[in-house]
């Protein structure tokens, strides 16, 4: 063991050293693991920030084993000032260690019932790991399950805002979406958080997980408030386990969007009172809640597009409010929120619509718009390199020239009749 | 635990600042492992958050403290009535809440900035929103008395008919920058490039 401690420190210089020492410390894995309880003294004499490796190899042993409620403590500060302090060119040549030290620091901080505990440090260890801010790793999901626990949406949102474009593990790309969509819906950014669902349930899978059908009660629902409707649909892109099984399996979601599509609030009260229990259980009773609610907002909305203008009373009734002041902070709101444009009127008691008045000519929307041309032309480039990488593939190359009988010669005149691997 | 930084910010009145201050520090302090729950200046932390117009931090920061906290500090209770009305929606409860506390220096000067930013945004909101309000409505909205609301929206260019106790809104036009400028031409160049290729 100390033999070990001294080539470590020895050898942690440069990166062609480095290297070398990965080969001894590999070598010496199962000796680690077998010594593992005499193993903390030895962390003392290492340095974290210089022989980051090294220090990896040792943590990941000592914790290795089942850890006592004394030593979780002081386990998890030993954790979490090593992510603050390793160098990351190290510990990315061993990163399934790091990434099993790291899920074991959420389990002792989760052990612990002090998930803030855990925020920072997987923040910094997912930077540390990252290849580039585009690239997933299996720490994302478990940042994201320690900011729901602790409540720190906002500082979840950070890593949300990031665009992924490589994933390691495909079940870490069902759980961060997952996740991500609960953080923002808790944030009311319904717009991502429908994005992030839709990837959960429109995602390749050969049998639906149950990542998938959580997501896709919740994708139900927020595409009521956000949209004021559900698709019947799936898009074709969707698995075909999905599009088959998602719906019968949440049947209770799938009634109350047919019934939020009749429009009656009364109706949609009740059926959502007759089955309060099973919203319950899946946690998704205040979602629907605002879901319900979400419907005044939709019939005051389609009222905009048969009148000019309105009395408070009228929109009262037809809405089903219980007065016309009810119904003015209704609008009021609206038009706060931006989701109507209108005056209000209180000296007639009417409700005047109005057009959108923005005519896209300022400084502020060219800029939006230019950005936005930005970003899909950098999506543009990345989808031609894609292609062309697949269209390289065996695997694709076997399939296309199989099923070559089913389609127009021009698509496939680059295969060869006979494709054979 | 050194707060010296957020006290700095609430010197130099940097009050949207504060918010993101105190959410880094706290997982700082977390991090190490400290018992700083104690020491933690919850109030600001939450008022910092409704300054910036954040209630769902706001809710999420009162969820999490835990109750033995809640029960000791009135100061915090108080901060967070603001945020509760502020999430019901009831803009008139606002003033009370910030109105029926005795706050601590300290405090006090982030509550009366707040105060000031909330009325000029009711007032934005009711410009936009209504063409005729009536001046009872317009007292509530604004925090002010009767007659107070009456001035401070003559101020702005409104009119006011005192017999019907009715303000009439005028709306102030609004320019919005419309010069382009030649370094545009490159992206446009860019753009066509992309299109043709």
């Amino acid at each position: 063991m100390e033999g070990l401690v001294t080539q470590i420190q020895g050898l942690s210089g440069t990166a062609s050293d480095v290297l070398s020492l990965q080969n001894l410390l590999k070598q010496a894995d199962d000796s680690l693991h077998a010594e593992s309880t005499r193993l903390p003294p030895f962390l003392d004499q290492l340095d974290p920030s210089k022989h980051s490796l090294g220090y990896l190899y040792f943590l990941e042993a000592c914790t290795a084993g089942p850890v006592t409620q004394e030593q979780a403590s002081s386990f998890v500060l030993t954790i979490a000032r090593f992510i603050s302090s390793c160098v990351a060119e190290q510990i990315r040549l061993a990163p399934d260690k790091f990434i099993s030290v790291c899920k074991r620091f959420k389990d002792q901080v989760l052990l612990l019932e002090e998930p803030l505990r855990g925020v920072a440090p997987m923040l910094t260890a997912i930077r540390k790991l990252q290849l580039s801010s585009e690239h997933l790793t299996a720490l994302h999901p478990e940042f994201l399950l320690l900011c729901l626990l602790s409540k720190c949406y906002k500082t979840a949102l950070s890593i949300l805002d990031e665009d992924i474009f490589e994933v390691d593990q495909p079940r870490d790309l069902f759980l961060y979406c997952y996740y991500g969509g609960m953080i923002s819906i808790g944030q009311k950014q319904f717009r991502k958080a429908l994005e992030l669902l839709h990837n959960v349930v429109t995602a390749p899978m050969s049998t639906v997980n149950a990542i998938a059908v959580e997501a896709f009660k919740k994708y139900i629902l927020v595409s009521l408030i956000h949209h004021g409707q559900f698709p019947t649909n799936l898009p074709k892109y969707a698995s075909s386990g999905a599009q088959r099984n998602l719906k019968t399996l949440c049947q209770p979601y799938v009634e109350l969007a047919s019934s939020y599509s009749n429009g009656k609030i009364a109706d949609l009260e009740t059926y959502v009172e007759a089955n309060k229990d099973k919203f319950e259980s899946d946690n998704n009773l205040g979602l629907v809640k605002q879901a319900v609610s979400s419907m005044y907002k939709r019939n005051i909305q389609r009222l905009t597009q048969t009148y000019l203008t309105l009395s408070l009373q009228d929109i009262a009734n037809r809405v089903q409010l219980n007065s016309p002041k009810e119904a003015e902070m209704h609008v009021l709101q609206m038009i706060k929120d931006g989701e109507i444009y209108a005056t209000i009127n209180q000296k007639d008691g009417m409700v005047r619509f109005l057009e959108d008045p923005e005519q896209y000519k300022t400084c502020e929307m060219i800029e939006r718009i230019g950005s936005s041309i930005q970003r899909l032309m950098t999506v543009s480039k990345k989808l031609n390199v894609m292609d062309e990488l697949m269209s390289c593939d065996p695997l694709y190359l076997a399939k296309a020239g199989r099923e070559r009988q089913r389609f127009d010669f021009d698509d496939f005149d680059n295969v060869p009749p006979r494709y054979n691997i | 635990m050194d707060l010296s930084v957020v006290n700095e910010a609430l010197a130099s009145k940097s009050f949207d600042k504060i918010a993101d201050i105190c959410d880094s520090l706290m997982l700082q302090a977390a991090a190490e492992g400290v018992p700083f729950r104690d020491q933690w200046p919850f109030a600001l932390h939450l008022l910092a958050h409704i300054y910036v117009d954040d209630v769902n931090s706001a809710r999420f920061l009162w969820k999490s403290i835990p109750a033995t906290i809640k029960e000791s500090q009135p100061e915090l209770v108080a901060a967070w009535k603001i945020g509760q009305k502020l999430w019901t929606r009831d803009y008139a409860g606002v003033y009370e809440a910030i109105r029926g506390f005795d706050w601590t220096q300290q405090t006090q000067l982030l509550v009366a900035a707040f105060s000031e930013l909330y009325t000029t945004r009711m007032f934005a909101l009711l410009q936009s929103a209504y063409s005729t309000i009536s001046i009872q409505d317009a007292a509530q909205f604004l925090g002010m008395n009767e007659d107070d609301a009456t001035n401070y929206v003559l101020r702005q260019g409104w009119t006011v008919d005192p017999t019907s106790r009715m303000l009439t809104v005028t709306k102030q036009a609004i320019v919005k920058e419309q010069k382009l400028d030649p370094g545009k031409l490159q992206r446009l160049t860019e753009y066509v490039f992309h299109l043709e290729h």
